[in-house]
């Protein structure tokens, strides 16, 4: 129940500063009837309605409700998130160290995190032979682009 | 019949078999993977047919399209991450059957389909390129609007059980859609001084970042397989009574998907989310949708691969590329100086007639290749997980820079990614969200352009008998789906109070 009235006043906010955002588009003298900005403050106040809704709906919703669906595994939010900065991690070091040395640290740094394992051979190997094979797919087989440096 | 023999000449006295089988199996390649579509599939390989026989290229070049529309499933199903735009819908139950230890039962049906599809597809493209083509050109903007408000209305029942945060999901699809420039007066919107935000947010990587980094993300930590696991890397293909199961779910994706397929902008992702929707309302396991049903995948890709036969009707009759693949597949033929128009299959029939045998060849090949490259991918899915999560990420991330050259492009899917994993912990379904990234567009540059057509008269609308049309279809399916949600949210109420007496 928290989390539903939380979760509406976040769509508020998000209405709320979309709404900001649409306030700041230009006009042009090409401009329709509608304008560039007529969807933009529909969806925001949309939005901002269906937010109000949600939290009403939850205040006033019986008990009863709560709790049902199916409960799966969900990793928790330190756990997520921390896999979610390892790949951060890598769109800041691609353009720095280049693809290729990239993709082989992102492949070891998963792999520990995830694994819960130490540096070893074995990871080394897995995450070069990994690094070398989306190489040769993307950058050779494919010709088409990644986050080159200098060197890569 | 003569047509016929012609064709089998054809096939085995010109190259003709080799150059599909070839650009079959690079379209498997590029459609399985992440963010590579197929119009990039073709268009990587456009060069090499430059110097090719006019026939062979147009082969080769629809072959790839055949190719990369079917490959798409293969991580859609396998590590939840739709290859093209038009494998989203796959997704839903083709993920939950891998989940299930299904994978090689939900390929099976997916190759199947998807064989069915393109097969029915040729089919009239072969038999009824004249009269469809008509139909192609009687859409109009409104037309086009009503359509995409056909495609929005099916959120009320694919909202998971709760109508009011699939609105809502929707409206922040629609508002990413937003982002970029205005389609009418050219405006920039929302893109906060970033150029690459210009051309606006491209849908694919909305759904990487929403299926496939959220699900890597509320999977972390999870302890997976150590090595060869039990699961069965077999391709099941589907026995009989599934097929029988399936039929009906594979028509509808056909009729839909050579409509869709007929429209410019219509597309293999709405085609395949219509009859998702459409095969769900008309089935008698309603109840197995999202929970891993043969017919949630049957139809989908029976729909997506309709639409890359039937795209090719505008495209060879009136030289309207539809999408982006049949764009590249116009570039191919005024490369070769081939003109599409009702001169084409005067001036031209040689290469209709190997353009049509080749796309059959391929299309039949499509199961032989899918059974033998199919269970290697279902080995590699089963690898111990901390490995396998380390290179889903990488191909997902090496995936998405292709679709711009971009490192904005990683971050709006990492970005996705936590909104995604944010909607998951809180019951917002996902496929609202999509919906509105791939309708917002059709929806507001329509509804505009006809408003400049009627000087703003809103009755415009309901003079076109098209658009009144889809505008009512659309009014019954969120009434009938509204009537739905409210009896079973009744009906599971009164079992809820039944218990606690």
């Amino acid at each position: 129940m928290k989390k539903d009235i939380l979760s509406g006043g976040i769509v508020l906010a998000v209405a709320g500063a979309y709404y900001l955002g649409a306030r700041q588009i230009l006009h042009s003298r090409l401009e329709d009837e509608v304008g560039a900005d007529g969807l933009p403050l529909i969806l925001a106040a949309l939005l901002a309605a269906l937010g109000v809704l949600l939290i009403l709906r939850t205040l006033f919703a019986s008990r009863q409700q709560a709790g049902t669906g199916t409960r799966e595994y969900q990793a928790p939010y330190p756990r997520a998130l921390g896999f979610l900065a390892i790949a951060v991690g890598y769109a800041l070091i691609a353009p720095v160290v280049g693809y290729l040395v990239g993709i082989g640290l992102l492949i070891a740094a998963v792999a520990m995190y995830e694994g819960n394992i130490g540096p070893s051979w074995r990871l080394a190997v897995i995450a070069l032979g990994g690094a070398i094979g989306f190489w040769l797919l993307f950058i050779k087989l494919l010709g088409v682009e990644q986050p080159t440096n200098m060197f890569f | 019949m003569e047509q016929l023999a012609a064709a089998f000449t054809m096939l085995v006295t010109t190259p003709i078999a080799f150059f599909a089988l070839a650009g079959l199996i690079w379209g498997f390649v590029g459609g399985a993977l992440p963010g590579i579509s197929a119009s990039i599939t073709m268009a990587l390989i456009l060069p090499f047919t430059f110097t090719m026989d006019p026939v062979n290229a147009i082969v080769l070049l629809s072959s790839v399209y055949i190719g990369a529309e079917y490959g798409g499933s293969i991580p859609a199903i396998l590590i939840r991450t739709p290859g093209t735009n038009s494998a989203a819908a796959t997704v839903i139950d083709g993920y939950e059957m891998k989940r299930q230890g299904r994978a090689g039962e939900a390929l099976g049906i997916s190759l199947w389909s998807g064989v069915i599809g393109s097969l029915f597809g040729l089919t009239m493209l072969v038999m009824l390129t004249e009269p469809l083509a008509r139909v192609a050109l009687l859409f109009t903007p409104m037309a086009y609007f009503a359509l995409g408000i056909l495609g929005l209305s099916i959120i009320t029942s694919l909202s998971g059980g709760s109508l009011l945060k699939g609105l809502i999901a929707a409206v922040l699809g629609v508002m990413v859609a937003t982002v970029g420039t205005d389609p009418i007066s050219g405006v920039s919107r929302f893109v906060f001084g970033l150029p690459d935000l210009l051309s606006g947010i491209k849908p694919i990587l909305i759904m990487i970042g929403l299926f496939a980094v959220s699900e890597l993300m509320r999977q972390s930590g999870i302890k997976g397989p150590e090595g060869d696991t039990t699961e069965s890397v077999r391709v099941k293909l589907p026995s009989w009574l599934t097929m029988r199961k399936i039929g009906k779910a594979q028509g509808i994706g056909c009729v839909v998907g050579t409509f869709e397929g007929l429209m410019p902008g219509g597309g293999g992702s709405i085609a395949a989310f219509l009859s998702y929707n459409e095969a769900k309302r008309w089935s008698r396991y309603r109840s197995e949708f999202g929970r891993g049903s043969v017919e949630g995948i049957a139809a989908p890709e029976a729909s997506n691969n309709t639409v890359a036969s039937t795209a090719l009707i505008p495209l060879l009759s009136f030289g309207i590329p539809g999408s982006n693949s049949t764009a590249v597949l116009l570039g191919g033929l005024l490369i070769h100086g081939l003109l599409p128009g009702p001169r084409l299959f005067e001036q031209n029939a040689d290469v209709i007639l190997g353009l049509y045998t080749g796309s059959f060849f391929s299309i039949v090949m499509q199961l032989l290749v899918g059974i033998i490259i199919l269970p290697i991918c279902i080995w590699l899915v089963n690898r111990p997980r901390p490995y396998l999560a380390g290179f889903i990420l990488a191909l997902v991330l090496s995936g998405i820079y292709t679709v711009n050259g971009s490192i904005v492009d990683v971050w709006i899917v990492l970005s996705t990614g936590l909104v995604g994993y944010l909607m998951v912990r809180n019951n917002f379904p996902f496929l609202p969200a999509i919906l509105g990234v791939v309708m917002g567009p059709i929806v507001e540059s329509n509804y505009r352009r006809s408003l400049l057509l009627s000087a703003g008269d809103h009755s415009i609308f309901v003079t076109d008998s098209i658009a009144l049309g889809l505008l009512i279809t659309s009014a019954l399916f969120i009434g009938f789906s509204l009537v739905r949600e409210i009896r079973d949210a009744r009906a599971a109420r009164q079992e809820a109070q039944a218990g606690i007496a």
